[in-house]
């Protein structure tokens, strides 16, 4: 009777335990989610809810598409008002899961009648999705250490700004939805390989195909997880659940992933997916052996094996060679290689290395968009690798591979940030977890959000562990000591609080401007808001025709598609170089030779972005080389770089400026009618103040294009391209046009009878010349 | 006209030099030239003139070949490395135009080394090297003729682009293919197998996972302070600006020194150190009283060099408003 009462004591204590546990990871996930979607609402306080920058804008523009359309109208859909004259298949060239996504979305909403605008829905899709980032974290984390780590790992990829940047509100991209799929194929696949369960891994296969479907990025866990596969081989570690969950997961996510008709042949024509094929292979020649092992003496196994699995290794990779070199297998492509060759992009794809976001990284943004958690996620990759086992050989591969990336290329620290929180929550989770130990040395401290969604980790920390730690608790105590313990739990709290605080303030200050809309702060710290984009999109899609054709840097071609709904030349998808390398041509051309392209690409309108009048960095003029190196690459003939400099070497626009440059079509199109401009009583006119000089070329006059419309800062400038009737004379209303009617007639008659002859020379009296002497 | 005749006088030994090295050069016409140069660059790509050479062929006024001239300072003594790789690649384009089919007698490499022309760097009014200058068939070479190393560097491409630029040739570059790295690959893999052969016996080295780790945390630290920006960029190791003072942290955001890079990575590892010490100490069965310093050790250098590590970041971010422990 007693032992039930106790047995069932501890069974209610356990429950409650438990109760609390999930009730802890409940509020503490909830709390992530709410955090993590706040700290991204900067954007959409300040402005309004607007679709951000420039890719976002064809993401919405196809979405608003979709949802008008259909799907099926989507996949189907050509664009012939993106790439004059060659037009764009964009249902075969784009990453349609995130447009099915907030499709599906609104099509649910609107079926229980709740009647969201398309736009509502992009804008705050990425938002939500950092939440299911959050618990998708969490649960990988949970998987590979514990359930504490899994929460600090949660918490930190809510708010750090390595995700922030391409999550804001408004920024509506692939990543924002790629990296919540990214996770949680991990995640599955984590689970499939610790329970040997198909389940689990058609479930990662079908969470890998959501990522085939919403970002090009997929590739990363296509060669990822074979790489943990071929490497937990290496170490010998094979068993029958990793032969189950990647030959499952393998086939079912090569078939889904060619169901993308973007992706199509290549998971098996190109380079970047013969790793997998191969450790598929591979792995089917370990199993052979592991079945022959079975059936013959154990001594010469262990070799056979070895070498048998080395034999074939070496097999699969001539043969990916082989076939690559027979063509059917299409080398690495120039995004992918330039990641091996660092030197690649610069030398033989300009249009690449001209990105900013390709470009390698300093240790300066690792510690903006990481922070605290920069120095602190190695500690826990040590502690995974000191108590290794299969599932944390995958987050060592994760972490060493990622962070080789994100070395290489700006852009590809959002893959690094998911491992790196990760790895810290490890880190923070193992000190905490044996510094934390006395219920009194919990720190009070409860500043923000962030730190009070911290504080119910620790206490979970503690309930989570209580058992197991009293056996140690008495030796222990002597070891460290009270004070000590306290004292490290204060510094680390203030660890943290600065990393919340320093995500926030990096979030508002860097990733919070939507780039349609600028801001600018007065002396006295009103804000005044700079509209000039949408002005002039508006103005265009207002006062052009309807077909009227806009060329403009690939740039802004997303934005005038998006706002303004006209026809660009290029735009932000840059799949054809040679197209982007003539646009690039004009606008390095003089006025003439740039207008024979014009009127063979049918331009109606040229837009530029100028920055002068309010100092605005990011426009055409400090393109401006770019275009020339890309127009350079493809006619070496017409535009050399070398013109575009000054005798030093210098990129100056004022009169000391290279004569080539100030009168290309660019640098008219940006000055003209500047130099008459005076911006304020101290500069002289026509000072610039981005570049802070004053103006080489202060007189210009355009003749094959007139002005059309300068937005009210000048930021945007729009040019009609005349017809070849109207440049170069004035056009004369039919009633004033007359007929000049000579007065010299060649017929002899009777009134002149007298023969002229025509030009006749004429004898100019020379003068004698003036002597100089010297 | 008494100040004529004296100036005459005084010019006149060296209107005689000249005339002498006229008479000298009169013989040989403008077919002669062309015929004594291609007959040299068929036995070298890339001729060496000295200062009567290169007046003869260069500074002679009826010329129908262009020439690009390396001017360059090779000898030992003057320790000029750059001029070394610069020479080697200069030899790269001129041998591929040797074996190319547009190879003519249109076109001619030459070389002219500081100590053995040195009249000619004084007469081009030159006191740097290398210099690569092209004079074209007509005229005098305008300031484009010379190549601007600085902005396109040295390379071979470089060169054959500036060569077609100035000339209408094109030089295809045929480098023999470089198998240092192949080669360097087979020795690391080599070597590696023939360690693990020796040591068959006992492999055991291979499990060691602090060996392993700590190379994973080599590797992470390494990236996350930026070497992979150093290796791309190449910025200088640190900078000393006029006042003689040198500065190891790049002002802005967007640059970094090696220097500094170092720094970071040593901050950045001392935290790491830090944590780990902490740990082990916390868990640790060891010395009670080594397992406290331990700890506090761990704390401090968390503490200590994370501040410094945030500081450093604040220096390069304007208006960043937080700091720990030291501003």
């Amino acid at each position: 009777m007693s032992q039930a009462g106790s047995k069932k004591g501890a069974v209610s204590k356990l429950n409650k335990n438990a109760a609390i546990n999930s009730l802890i990871v409940f509020v503490v996930l909830l709390l992530a989610w709410v955090a993590g979607f706040a700290s991204r609402l900067f954007a959409v306080i300040r402005f309004e809810s607007i679709i951000h920058e420039f890719d976002p804008w064809f993401n919405y523009r196809a979405t608003a598409y979709m949802v008008k359309h259909g799907f099926y109208n989507f996949l189907n859909w050509f664009d012939e008002r993106a790439w004059y004259p060659l037009g764009r298949i964009v249902g075969g060239t784009v990453y349609p899961g995130l447009m099915l996504t907030s499709g599906s979305i609104h099509w649910i909403l609107h079926l229980l009648h709740i009647n969201v605008h398309i736009r509502d829905i992009c804008v705050f899709l990425a938002p939500i999705f950092s939440g299911l980032t959050a618990i998708s974290t969490y649960l990988l984390t949970r998987e590979l250490w514990s359930s504490g780590a899994g929460l600090f790992a949660a918490c930190f990829i809510a708010i750090v700004p390595g995700y922030i940047s391409r999550s804001v509100a408004g920024s509506y991209d692939n990543e924002g939805i790629a990296i919540f799929a990214l996770q949680f194929t991990y995640f599955l696949w984590i689970k499939s390989v610790k329970t040997g369960s198909v389940f689990w891994a058609v479930s990662a296969a079908v969470s890998y195909f959501y990522m085939v479907s919403a970002w090009g990025g997929y590739v990363f866990i296509i060669n990822l997880i074979p790489l943990h596969v071929f490497v937990l081989l290496l170490m010998g570690r094979y068993s029958n659940r990793l032969f189950t969950s990647y030959t499952t997961f393998y086939i079912l996510g090569l078939i889904m992933s060619m169901q993308i008709p973007f992706v199509g042949f290549q998971p098996i024509r190109t380079s970047e997916h013969m790793a997998a094929a191969g450790v598929f292979a591979l792995l089917f020649a370990v199993a052979v052996l592991k079945y022959l092992q079975s059936m013959m003496s154990k001594s010469e196994f262990k070799s056979l094996v070895i070498w048998g699995g080395l034999v074939s290794a070496g097999l699969v990779f001539a043969t990916v060679v082989g076939l690559t070199y027979a063509g059917y297998i299409a080398p690495w492509s120039g995004r992918f290689y330039s990641l091996w060759d660092t030197g690649y992009a610069k030398i033989h794809i300009p249009i690449i290395a001209s990105v900013s976001e390709h470009q390698p990284t300093t240790w300066f943004s690792f510690f903006f968009d990481l922070h605290v958690l920069i120095p602190t996620f190695p500690a826990g990759l040590w502690y995974c690798i000191k108590h290794v086992n299969d599932e944390r050989v995958f987050v060592i591969l994760y972490a060493l591979s990622a962070v080789y990336f994100a070395g290489v290329m700006v852009r590809l620290m959002l893959t690094l940030t998911p491992v790196v929180c990760m790895l810290s929550g490890v880190a923070f989770s193992v000190i905490l977890e044996m510094y934390l130990r006395e219920e009194d040395s919990t720190p009070a401290i409860e500043n923000e959000e962030e730190e009070s969604s911290q504080n119910p980790k620790r206490l979970y920390d503690k309930a989570g562990k209580v058992p197991k730690i009293i056996k140690h608790e008495s030796k222990e105590q002597d070891a460290i000591g009270q004070n000590i313990r306290s004292i490290a739990a204060v510094v680390f709290v203030l660890l943290l609080m600065l990393f919340a605080v320093h995500c926030t303030w990096v979030t508002s200050n860097a990733y919070s401007s939507p780039s349609i809309v600028l801001a600018s702060y007065g002396s006295d710290g009103t804000r005044q808001i700079l509209d000039d984009f949408r002005e002039a999109y508006f103005w265009l899609s207002q006062n052009t025709a309807d077909d009227a054709r806009v060329m403009s840097w690939w740039d802004y071609g997303y934005q005038i598609a998006g706002m303004a709904n006209r026809t660009t030349l290029v735009d932000n998808n840059t799949w054809n170089n040679s197209h982007i390398a003539l646009v690039g041509k004009a606008m390095s051309s003089n006025e003439s030779a740039a207008y024979e392209i014009m009127t063979a690409l049918d331009v109606d309108y040229v837009l530029v972005i100028f920055g002068g009048v309010i100092g605005y960095s990011g426009d055409d003029i400090n393109k401006f080389l770019w275009m020339v190196r890309i127009a350079e690459g493809e006619h070496p003939k017409d535009i050399r770089e070398s013109d575009y400099f000054t005798e030093q070497g210098e990129f100056r626009v004022d009169a000391e400026g290279s004569p080539t440059l100030l009168n290309c079509l660019m640098y008219k199109l940006s000055y003209y009618r500047f130099g008459d401009l005076r911006l304020d009583y101290r500069s002289p006119s026509g000072f610039d103040r981005t570049r802070n000089a004053v103006i080489g070329n202060k007189d210009i006059n355009l003749t094959y294009l007139e002005e059309a419309y300068t937005s009210e800062h000048w930021l945007v400038r729009i040019y009609r391209v005349k017809k070849p009737d109207e440049f170069n004379r004035p056009r004369i209303p039919v009633a004033n046009r007359v007929i000049k009617s000579s007065s010299f007639v060649s017929k002899k008659s009777t009134k002149r009878k007298k023969g002229t002859i025509k030009n006749k020379p004429v004898i100019v009296k020379g003068k004698r010349p003036a002597v100089k002497l010297q | 006209m008494k100040l004529l005749t004296f100036s005459i006088f005084l010019l006149m030994p060296l209107i005689i030099y000249n005339v002498e090295g006229q008479g000298k050069k009169q013989g040989s016409t403008l077919a002669d030239r062309v015929q004594q140069l291609t007959d040299l660059s068929s036995k070298k790509s890339v001729l060496r003139f000295n200062a009567n050479k290169f007046k003869d062929y260069v500074k002679t006024a009826p010329r129908n070949y262009s020439i690009v001239v390396m001017f360059t300072a090779l000898a030992s003594q003057r320790q000029c490395a750059v001029c070394r790789q610069a020479s080697d690649e200069y030899t790269l384009v001129a041998n591929s135009y040797r074996y190319s089919p547009a190879y003519s007698n249109k076109l001619f490499f030459a070389m002219v080394d500081f100590d053995e022309g040195s009249e000619v760097f004084q007469m081009m009014k030159l006191n740097t090297a290398p210099i690569f200058m092209h004079f074209p068939a007509k005229g005098k070479p305008k300031a484009a003729d010379t190549m601007d190393i600085q902005r396109v560097g040295f390379g071979a491409e470089a060169i054959a682009r500036f060569i077609s630029e100035r000339t209408d040739i094109s030089i295809r570059i045929i480098r023999a293919p470089n198998y240092s790295g192949t080669l360097s690959l087979t020795l690391l893999f080599a070597f590696v197998g023939g360690f693990l052969y020796l040591r068959r016996n006992n492999l055991e080295f291979l499990y060691n996972k602090t060996m392993w780790g700590v190379w994973a945390l080599f590797f992470t630290l390494a990236m996350t302070s930026g070497q992979m920006w150093n290796h791309i960029r190449g910025p200088p190791f640190m900078h000393r600006n006029q006042n003689g003072q040198t500065s190891y942290i790049h002002g802005s955001s967007q640059g970094q020194f090696v220097v500094e890079t170092y720094i970071v990575m040593a901050l950045n590892g001392a935290v790491v150190v830090g944590m780990i010490l902490m740990a082990e100490a916390a868990k640790g069965k060891g010395d009670p009283k080594k397992r406290k310093i331990f700890a506090i050790l761990g704390l401090v250098l968390i503490s200590v060099f994370f501040s410094l590590l945030l500081s450093v970041f604040r220096t390069k971010t304007h208006g960043y408003p937080y700091s720990f422990l030291f501003k």
